[in-house]
């Protein structure tokens, strides 16, 4: 494949829609907004493939570990595999909302990741009870203000000490908000440089690989 | 004695997480009925949802995972009793998270928004998930909505999408997420160009990150999962949210214990330990 | 012809792609310099560590994709995997990188064997044991990260990108078998986990700075220094607004609304 179709013309394709998708943003101009919408339609479209994507890929490494037998790992592929092809099945045939559906999704998926993420709290706990500890003064600030929100976020306390309420609220409003801004505006900041870079060719990383010529 | 200080400042981890498993449990077996204060932020959402008129659309987007129902999922079931309740209100779902249509049903299954009268085409319609996070928010906003709902029947004649065609149409904006994509999202992409009134509830970890928008008056009210107590306390509907709120209590304290008693015991080795140095 | 409310918005951002296109045709001739950054400073000690332990290095770039507005992160955290592979090649340890999507691993598998090869160890690139691509479903991939760690005990951790919930357990996971940590993300929610338990941390737009600070390139120096024009163009206006609000006159608001 020619050099100009793997990086010149994806990268006009690029440059040409982001131009497209700002000028109606920006602009009142009337021929802009159907070709928008037409390619947010294709967005949408392409976000959803991209998940199938990620099922094939799942696939490909789930049977490669299945058919070279990988130590520890092979009994837990054909599991995967066998749990893909069950909701897979029951929600094509049946229907992603029908009973049996919501019965084994609410039995495995929905139980595991309320497990998982669950399971944060008792690391937070342990991350809590290691760093809160008052060695210099920046922990002494971190653990001032753990302990406020720890405290305020007890709702049993924060009714029978409403200064709390007062407190954490003032933390929040000032200095949280200010830092939060901060960041925000440099993400911001980092996200348009992405979009310039990639808009001017110089950011090819979601080109894939370069071949030999190219290097 | 500075071994004992050692061994209070490094409690294994197994004893804490025993600790905070009781914590858990036992206040979710036998509720102690602790005092919940209903906050400014709660209050606000509750009167705005109060304060809409009769005949206004509500756009209510799922986007939080299966992970975040514990959190999320009491606070929205508490919204949407009060949503039904009050009556003469639609309500148009669209689900933002992959999860989002299992758990709308699953909502569904615990408000039984027929208790009210309400009934779905008539009063509520899921126009199902849309992949794309914000590109999704956009369509929806710039219109027209989508032909048919999450089981691909078409909505065209259902009568809550009567006069529905873009973001314009809506009175109020909710959204439950557990994804800081979906809460910001809405805000560049339906907040700022349409000024929709937007109603945020989000995962209490997600509050500070999410401040700037509120305090900016982009966000109405800016409340996290853990407070459904307090809405189920307005709304005089108890259920899993009063339950919990003696567990954050309990749990709360608990985590905070360690810590004085970690910073306690670190002090108490090091005065020890620098007592025997002296002689 | 321009939506009334978004002229100014307009203006700043062609304005601020200017600047930032003009700074990387600056950085060609001098690449601008960089405060130190301890976290990445420590990346050749935590390698070092792990080839006297004889323990593998992880590397993660979290959740996020690279069509998503988190992409940016993903960019920066790849940039850094570059440069760690390379160090992990030259000490002769092996590196590991757990992928969330897909789409990322024909660039870090190229990232990977480019690396190997400028340290000069070609042969030792294993595309299918370093590069593995684990769930696109987020506790999924959690878990699998988390029994990758317990399994292996990596010498070291490095985790920059974008990450979502999952960043506590990876960091206490990693912690309890005895990892050192580096990690960044710009996802404000989780900067705190990180900040909690991990050894060294990058805050922020400090991961896009990474790329720039470790590889040398000026198109990316080049667009960190535009972005820092930025940010000073931001410090002005909220210095001038605070300054103009304080005196009564509404003239910074009108114009951030016009």
């Amino acid at each position: 494949m020619s050099l100009f179709v793997r990086r010149q013309l994806p990268i006009a394709i690029v440059s040409i829609t982001a131009i497209l998708v700002m000028a109606d943003y920006f602009f009142r101009i009337a021929a802009t907004g159907p070709i928008v919408r037409d390619l947010q339609n294709w967005g949408i479209i392409l976000s959803a493939f991209a998940l199938g994507f990620g099922a094939v890929n799942l696939f490909i490494v789930h049977t490669r570990h299945i058919s070279k037998q990988t130590s520890n790992q092979w009994p837990y592929s054909i599991w995967l595999l066998f749990m893909v092809a069950l909701f897979a099945g029951v929600g094509v045939f049946i229907g992603p909302t029908s009973t049996q559906y919501m019965w084994i999704y609410n039995a495995s998926y929905f139980a595991l990741s309320a497990t998982l993420y669950s399971s944060t709290g008792f690391y937070i706990a342990s991350g809590c009870y290691r760093a809160l500890r008052a060695r210099n003064v920046q922990s002494v600030i971190l653990l001032v203000v753990g302990g406020i929100a720890l405290l305020r976020n007890a709702p049993m306390l924060a009714a029978g000490y409403p200064i709390l309420i007062d407190i954490d609220g003032w933390v929040n409003s000032v200095p949280t908000t200010s830092a939060q801004r901060g960041i925000m505006i440099g993400a911001a900041l980092g996200a348009i440089a992405l979009g310039v870079r990639t808009m001017i060719g110089r950011e090819t990383g979601f080109l894939g690989r370069r071949t030999e010529a190219e290097r | 004695m500075s071994s004992l200080w050692k061994k209070l400042e490094d409690v294994p981890r197994e004893v804490l997480y025993g600790l905070f498993l009781l914590a858990f449990i036992i206040p979710m077996l036998s509720p102690f009925g602790l005092p919940i204060p209903i906050s400014a932020d709660v209050r606000k959402w509750f009167a705005t949802i109060d304060a809409l008129p009769a005949g206004s659309t509500i756009m209510i987007d799922m986007g939080y995972s299966a992970g975040g129902e514990p959190e999320l999922g009491p606070y929205a079931v508490a919204v949407t009793h009060h949503i039904f309740k009050k009556g003469k209100l639609k309500s148009i779902y669209m689900a933002t998270s992959i999860d989002g249509v299992q758990l709308w049903e699953t909502l569904m299954a615990e408000v039984k928004p027929e208790q009210y009268g309400a009934k779905y085409g008539t009063d509520y319609v899921h126009l199902g998930y849309m992949a794309g996070t914000e590109t999704a928010m956009a369509k929806v906003g710039t219109g027209p909505m989508p032909s048919t709902d999450y089981k691909g029947n078409s909505i065209a004649q259902m009568p809550v999408m009567e006069g529905i065609k873009d973001a314009t149409s809506f009175k109020l904006l909710i959204c439950y997420t557990t994804g800081g994509d979906q809460s910001e999202g809405w805000v560049r992409q339906w907040v700022t160009p349409y000024k929709t009134p937007y109603l945020s509830c989000v995962l209490a970890l997600m509050i500070p990150t999410m401040l700037p928008y509120y305090r900016a008056g982009q966000i109405v009210s800016l409340v996290s999962g853990a407070t459904a107590g307090q809405y189920e306390l307005l709304n005089k509907i108890p259920a899993r949210g009063i339950k919990s709120a003696d567990v954050i209590s309990i749990c709360h304290i608990l985590i905070f214990a360690f810590v004085v008693l970690g910073n306690i015991a670190y002090y108490a080795r090091k005065a020890s330990e620098g007592s025997r140095k002296g002689g | 012809m321009l939506y009334a409310g978004r002229i100014f918005a307009f203006g700043m951002l062609i304005a601020l792609a200017l600047i930032m296109i003009g700074c990387m045709e600056m950085a060609k001739k001098k690449l601008p310099t960089f405060r130190k950054l301890a976290g990445l400073d420590a990346l050749p000690e935590m390698v070092g560590r792990a080839a006297e332990m004889n323990r593998p290095v992880h590397f993660t770039t979290g959740l996020g994709e690279l069509t998503g507005t988190v992409a940016p992160q993903l960019v920066a955290g790849l940039a850094v995997l570059g440069y760690l592979t390379e160090l992990a090649a030259k000490y002769g340890v092996k590196i590991v990188y757990s992928v969330y999507q897909p789409q990322v691993m024909p660039i870090a598998t190229e990232l990977m064997r480019e690396a190997y090869i400028r340290a000069g160890k070609a042969e030792a690139f294993d595309q299918e044991d370093q590069i593995r691509f684990l769930s696109s479903e987020q506790f999924a991939y959690a878990a699998a990260v988390q029994g990758y760690a317990e399994r292996e005990r990596p010498a070291a951790n490095v985790m920059i990108g974008p990450f979502y919930a999952e960043s506590q357990l990876f960091a206490e996971t990693f912690f309890r078998v005895g990892s050192i940590q580096l990690a960044g993300t710009a996802r404000g929610y989780q900067i705190p986990f990180f900040a909690v338990v991990c050894d060294y941390l990058l805050i922020a737009e400090e991961i896009y700075a990474a790329g720039a600070y470790l590889s040398k390139d000026p198109v990316q120096g080049g667009s960190i220094q535009g972005q820092d024009i930025g940010k000073i163009i931001a410090w002005v206006m909220m210095f001038v607004g605070v300054l103009l609000t304080a005196a009564g006159s509404p003239a910074l608001m009108d114009l951030l609304k016009m």
